[in-house]
């Protein structure tokens, strides 16, 4: 076992390597430097001379070809440092860590509903397989497996933000929180947070919930073939007993390593919906820092990303061997 | 062979049996849904390919001083529009224009006359009035599913976007698989070093995030077209098809099959390419089929974030980037919103009917 980890962590650490190369490699031949990208945002009165240009360059290390820049990077990534943010002067790990934050709240919520959710559904899917309303539910939940997360929150704007306007139902446009919010009581706070989450996480749940429950139904469905399923009701076992203990407990193995392959999803937010919904978080982050040519900024999240998609790979695999006994990797 | 020539007067040998394609397609053809989905893509299809004669403002064929032309065909490039209209100062006015310039020349019209880059304006057409613009545009009778804020008919955008979205899905796919199969073929086949050469190229592409590959390269290229971006989004989007690849090769590379081309004195290119490639087809077309609906999700996702082809040429995403600032224009958002969900789901179905009905484990269980 220890073997194998080591082998993998090291496997891992030159993949992450080349990625990171290849990303700073990329970035860095986009055209435009974070410096240009500020500048033509400003009017143009008020010029940057060709020194001033120049020992910026220096101070932020862009004169340097990327290969040199990138050893430098990996230096200070040494001494656990990730840099400052070009465009907003501030260290890459306390921008990350200001919108961790409310990407989690999305995404912790909307997963966690999803695994409540869709465990129960693939259950009573396997119950009733073939009978009119688990065809009915299954097609509805395969067509929502198919609609774009993006154009459901459109959807889900056009019908409680406007639609809906200044009705009960109303639900707010965007952002985390409303305009009156630092007026509000500590309750009052959430609540609002509240309010504006349930169209976001509405958005982020639906995808996964449809995509869980076909995949709980699918495994259910091999199971329930196996003979210890009619051993148990030929003792007389109740349907759910059946069905819960000696069915979706050996289903658990696929399950489980399903949680590792999400553990990214966890942190990665979703570029789509934070910018549709100017939700704060780790996905809009990313997308501002690519327009903005942020060097720093890019280059920390897209480790973070990595590190968590190789992470989760690994904790799959171990989870594997952890929850089968027949799998070893000694 | 020779058996068969000497007993002439036995009963004839029973047919052949169906090859495996054969009987894929029939297995394929019992599943409803799966036919459905197919025939839509078929549909669908048919409307790319006759968008302009569907919906435009280009006459489908014209006698014009004496000759026949087809300006429709200039929607689908921009140069084929003959360069006579251009000498006679056309400016894209035809209805007009044609019957003043020469009283003899007829012309077959689209079955609806609207523009997919322009807003038609008061009396271009008989007694059609001219586009609303704004929140005014709503669907009516003239512009079937609205205008958007400059007054472009959304329908017109709509029929000319489907050309896109299925030209992006197909040629990303393309692009996708042929890269998927290479590599996996090679990764599968080879392994060793090779292997593991190839499958870190594999984690890496699959490692670094779509988007930032994606706008990378498309920085990079300072003046994308929709060609570039169906390129790019091919070179990103190949990994899932080339894993795929590479096991299927890694189990059918044991096959006494496998052995026996090479006892034969196969060459390696001979049997990957000819051997093991053919039946490992199936399995991978269904990823292939997925990638399809992924691309145009893709493509749809960038033009909506505001990176897809130059303005021209309208596709469903630009016209939901348009309806997100506008969103009391509904229209802007259901229509192409419904189109894309739709093509997805359709291409979706058209994946998993081609995995049930190849799948021999899953064909067992099923009818």
């Amino acid at each position: 076992m220890f073997t194998y980890l080591l082998r993998r962590s090291l496997i891992g650490l030159i993949t992450l390597l080349l990625i990171t190369f290849v990303i700073f490699g990329l970035i860095r031949n986009m055209p435009g430097t974070p410096l240009t990208i500020a500048l033509a945002e400003v009017d143009p009165s008020r010029q940057i001379s060709e020194e001033d240009m120049k020992r910026m360059e220096r101070a932020y290390g862009l004169d340097k070809p990327f290969p040199v820049a990138y050893v430098h990077w990996l230096g200070n990534l040494a001494r656990f440092d990730l840099g400052r943010s070009i465009s907003r002067k501030q260290p890459v790990t306390r921008l990350i860590g200001e919108r961790i934050g409310p990407t989690m709240l999305l995404s912790v919520t909307s997963l966690g509903l999803a695994y409540l959710l869709s465990v129960p559904l693939g259950l009573y899917s396997t119950a009733r397989s073939g009978k009119p309303d688990e065809r009915a539910m299954s097609t509805f939940l395969y067509m929502l497996y198919a609609l774009p997360s993006f154009v459901a929150a459109l959807l889900l704007l056009v019908l409680f933000a406007v639609k809906l306007n200044a009705t009960a139902f109303e639900l707010p446009l965007f952002g985390m929180v409303g305009d009156n919010h630092q007026s509000l009581s500590t309750w009052g706070k959430m609540c609002d947070v509240g309010r504006h989450m349930i169209l976001p996480v509405f958005c982020y749940t639906y995808g996964s919930l449809a995509y869980f429950s076909r995949f709980v139904k699918s495994n259910m469905q091999e199971v329930v073939r196996q003979d210890y399923m009619r051993t148990a009701k030929a003792k007389g076992m109740g349907p759910f007993r059946v069905l819960v203990h000696h069915g979706f407990r050996n289903t658990l193995i696929p399950f489980v390593t399903l949680l590792g392959l999400t553990l990214p999803a966890l942190l990665s937010g979703s570029v789509l919906l934070e910018q549709i919904f100017t939700w704060p978080g780790m996905g809009r982050l990313f997308f501002e820092s690519i327009t903005e040519r942020d060097y720093p900024t890019i280059m920390g999240l897209v480790l973070m990303f990595s590190v968590l998609t190789l992470l989760g790979q690994l904790l799959a695999d171990i989870l594997y061997a952890v929850v089968d006994p027949r799998v070893s990797y000694s | 062979m020779s058996k068969n020539k000497q007993n002439n007067n036995e009963p004839s040998p029973p047919p052949a049996s169906r090859g495996f394609w054969a009987e894929a397609w029939l297995r394929y053809r019992r599943r409803k849904l799966a036919m459905a989905a197919l025939l839509f893509v078929v549909f669908l299809s048919l409307v790319a390919i006759f968008s302009p004669a569907i919906v435009g403002t280009k006459p489908i064929v014209c006698k014009y001083k004496g000759r026949i032309y087809f300006p429709a065909m200039s929607y689908f490039k921009a140069g084929w529009e003959n360069p006579v209209f251009y000498r006679d100062k056309f400016r894209k006015r035809f209805p007009k224009n044609i019957t003043q310039k020469d009283p003899e020349s007829w012309a077959v019209w689209p079955l609806v006359f609207q523009d997919p880059y322009r807003r038609v304006r008061d009396g271009e057409w008989k007694d059609q009035p001219g586009n609303p613009t704004g929140a005014a545009g709503k669907p009516n009778r003239y512009n079937l599913m609205g205008t958007n804020q400059a007054g472009v008919d959304v329908f017109a955008q709509m029929v000319h976007g489907t050309r896109i979205a299925l030209m992006v899905g197909f040629v990303a796919t393309g692009i996708a698989g042929m890269i998927g199969i290479v590599v996996g073929s090679l990764a599968g086949y080879f392994g060793g070093w090779v292997d593991m050469f190839l499958s870190r190229l594999i984690e890496v592409v699959m490692c670094i995030p779509a988007l930032v590959l994606i706008l990378a390269l498309l920085a990079i290229l300072e003046s994308p077209t929709i060609w570039h971006l169906m390129a790019v989004l091919g070179a990103t989007g190949w990994t899932g098809i080339a894993r795929l690849t590479r096991g299927e090769f890694l189990k059918l590379r044991q096959l006494e099959f496998t052995t026996a081309a090479r006892a034969l004195g196969g060459g390696h290119m001979r049997i990957m390419f000819r051997h093991i490639l053919p039946n490992s087809l199936a399995p991978v077309l269904v990823p292939i089929t997925f990638g399809i609906a992924a691309a145009i999700l893709i493509e749809s996702g960038l033009s909506f974030l505001g990176f897809g082809p130059p303005p021209p040429s309208a596709s469903w995403g630009t016209l939901l980037n348009a309806g997100r600032s506008n969103l009391q224009m509904w229209w802007l958002i259901v229509f192409p919103g419904m189109a894309i969900f739709l093509t997805v789901l359709a291409y979706n179905l058209v994946g998993e009917g081609i995995q049930e009905s190849t799948d021999p484990r899953l064909r067992e269980a099923g009818k």
